[in-house]
């Protein structure tokens, strides 16, 4: 679980608004913060689909998986099951 | 008459139709005029000021823009898509004392933001407002301003588009009538409010008695959800029918019941139409054009005549005049290019506090889009390019002269070249060249643009150049950076 949220934090860092400096707790919203928009999402999706090997079906694309870490993660960990 | 009587009207006729919808949530026009009213006492001692409006897209938006309306002020809505010093660059030149802004942006940006405000209301989900501060001051406004709509600013000098309320209604009564609103229809609006596009579907829907339904692009399931829920007019710009045909399955099943695709911001391309067409065969599909200095919608091409002229912009909407000037402003013949011109009651009163840079735009009542174009026989227009160096870059109009120069004074680098390039999703995004000084790193330049521009200005590439991409006469233009893009990849 742990280091799933690190990759993703690596990803955000390096290639959304989010400062190296900054913190991101948990459960704070992506796009409410101004963190990552609706095409910075879908390379978000395209690079966990190749890093983890997973496919995302479309009804899994919601803001309960994919606008925090947590739920990102999450999502990540039942889909690589 | 301004934009919010037509809703007091259809309180009265029909109170209990929806106006706007989002989530789980909805609300009756007899509901939302309560609302629009119960804002408006906030806003009362204010007589014709200007007001920022911080907030995101949603039914609360909506009420406030309206409530602004109703008290006699300005509207003047931030894109909140900006990072936050391309808006205190808005800001600076707009001279705004007063803002009213949500829970959500308020801790968004932090108190020291709106530090710089005489006047600042936290408007809450209930539709109360509440003074953190009140300080009025008399302004010296337009008398026929109701609103300010950014069209660049991320970078160079904002520009603040001044509408009256007879911009606003007579652009909404026309893209009423090329798209047959109805009070039976519902819109889709999931692109930006805060612009020329999103507000133009608020005010054509509401002013139609018919309803809108607020999203969002940000989760594909969610967007889906709100086509497939009897959306009957579907809005967006290039980059979101692209994608929405990322998923082609949704997009057979949830637009099955959409009546029309309309879009604007960006030309359609034939590939985005054909794909359309295969998946929703019955759908009409409305390509619009249009600038924020006509309010919105300057052009449409007929449904009947999409794919025979998709490459054209196709002819003026009702009340509008279009024509193509040469650089003495007489109309040219078919077939010779000049510059696209446009006159109607929907040309902007000019740019807020600039009288210089209206001046170059409106001559003689005619508005001098910028766009080079050409007319046809059968008189639809095709666009050429622009006649400055401005290019569309994920739907958005940007200067690339004045990115260029951005980077430059706030990075160590010799000098910065922008090169449009194609994206998947967005059609246009930009890579740089950079000839380096010392000091240069790619990261850093990475970090800067990341963090300083918006998202679809973040560079996809970053290659160094030793040497000026200039044209064989010597001068730099998007042509001769292409050229030596061009040059550069295939040395690679």
């Amino acid at each position: 679980m742990e280091q799933i949220k690190n990759d993703i934090v690596d990803y955000l860092k390096a290639n959304s608004f989010m400062d190296n400096g900054s913190s991101l707790k948990d459960n704070d919203s992506l796009t409410q913060n101004g963190i990552i928009d609706s095409i910075g999402l879908l390379e978000l999706m395209d690079y966990i689909c190749e890093k983890y090997s997973i496919e995302i079906p479309e009804d899994m694309l919601t803001p309960e998986n994919f606008d925090s870490l947590q739920g990102i993660t999450n999502m990540i960990t039942k889909l690589a099951k | 008459m301004r934009i919010d009587a037509y809703i007091t009207e259809y309180a009265r006729k029909t109170p209990q139709n929806i106006a706007l919808e989002e989530g789980k949530n909805s609300v009756s026009y007899s509901c939302l005029d309560n609302d629009i009213n119960t804002i408006v006492l906030t806003l009362d001692d204010f007589k014709h000021c200007r007001f920022a409006i911080l907030a995101e897209s949603g039914m609360l938006y909506v009420k406030v823009l309206m409530a602004v309306y109703r008290s006699t002020n300005i509207a003047v809505p931030l894109p909140i898509e900006f990072p936050k010093f391309s808006l205190e660059k808005i800001l600076y030149t707009a001279h705004i004392n007063n803002i009213i802004t949500t829970d959500t942006q308020y801790s968004r940006f932090g108190e020291d933001f709106f530090e710089r405000f005489g006047t600042v209301i936290i408007i809450s989900g209930s539709a109360s407002g509440e003074f953190l501060r009140k300080k009025i001051e008399t302004e010296a406004n337009n008398p026929e301003l109701r609103l300010v709509l950014y069209t660049s600013g991320t970078t160079g000098t904002p520009k603040g588009v001044m509408l009256s309320d007879r911009n606003l209604i007579a652009n909404a009564e026309s893209i009423i009538k090329i798209l047959r609103i109805s009070s039976r229809d519902k819109g889709a609006l999931v692109i930006s409010p805060h612009h020329a596009f999103g507000n133009s579907i608020i005010n054509s829907h509401l002013m139609a008695g018919s309803s809108v339904r607020i999203g969002n692009m940000n989760f594909i399931d969610s967007v889906f959800s709100l086509i497939g829920s009897d959306v009957s007019i579907f809005y967006g710009v290039p980059s979101t029918y692209r994608i929405l045909l990322r998923y082609l399955e949704r997009f057979r099943k949830d637009f099955s019941n959409v009546r029309t695709a309309a879009s604007a911001g960006g030309g359609m391309d034939r590939s985005i139409v054909k794909e359309i067409r295969e998946l929703a065969p019955d759908i009409e599909i409305l390509p619009m054009y249009g600038q924020t200095e006509a309010t919105a919608r300057l052009a449409y091409l007929p449904a009947e005549d999409v794919d025979e002229f998709v490459d054209t912009i196709g002819k003026a909407i009702p009340g509008v005049i279009l024509d193509v000037f040469d650089s003495e402003y007489r109309p040219v013949k078919p077939g010779i290019t000049g510059e696209l011109v446009a006159t109607g009651d929907n040309i902007m009163l000019g740019y807020l506090d600039d009288e210089i840079a209206t001046e170059k735009r409106i001559i003689n009542g005619w508005l001098h889009t910028g766009d080079l174009a050409q007319k046809l026989p059968n008189g639809y227009i095709r666009l050429l390019g622009r006649k400055d160096d401005l290019i569309k870059i994920g739907d958005h109009r940007v200067n690339p002269r004045e990115i260029e120069r951005n980077i430059e004074e706030n990075n160590e680098v010799s000098r910065v070249f922008v090169v449009p390039v194609h994206h998947e999703l967005m059609g246009t995004a930009i890579s740089l060249m950079v000839i380096p000084a010392e000091g240069t790193e790619i990261e850093k330049l990475f970090a800067f643009c990341r963090k300083s521009l918006p998202g679809y200005l973040c560079p996809r590439e970053i290659l160094f150049i030793d040497h000026l991409p200039l044209s064989e006469n010597g001068k730099i233009s998007n042509r001769s950076i292409i050229e030596e893009y061009k040059h550069v990849k295939a040395s690679m």
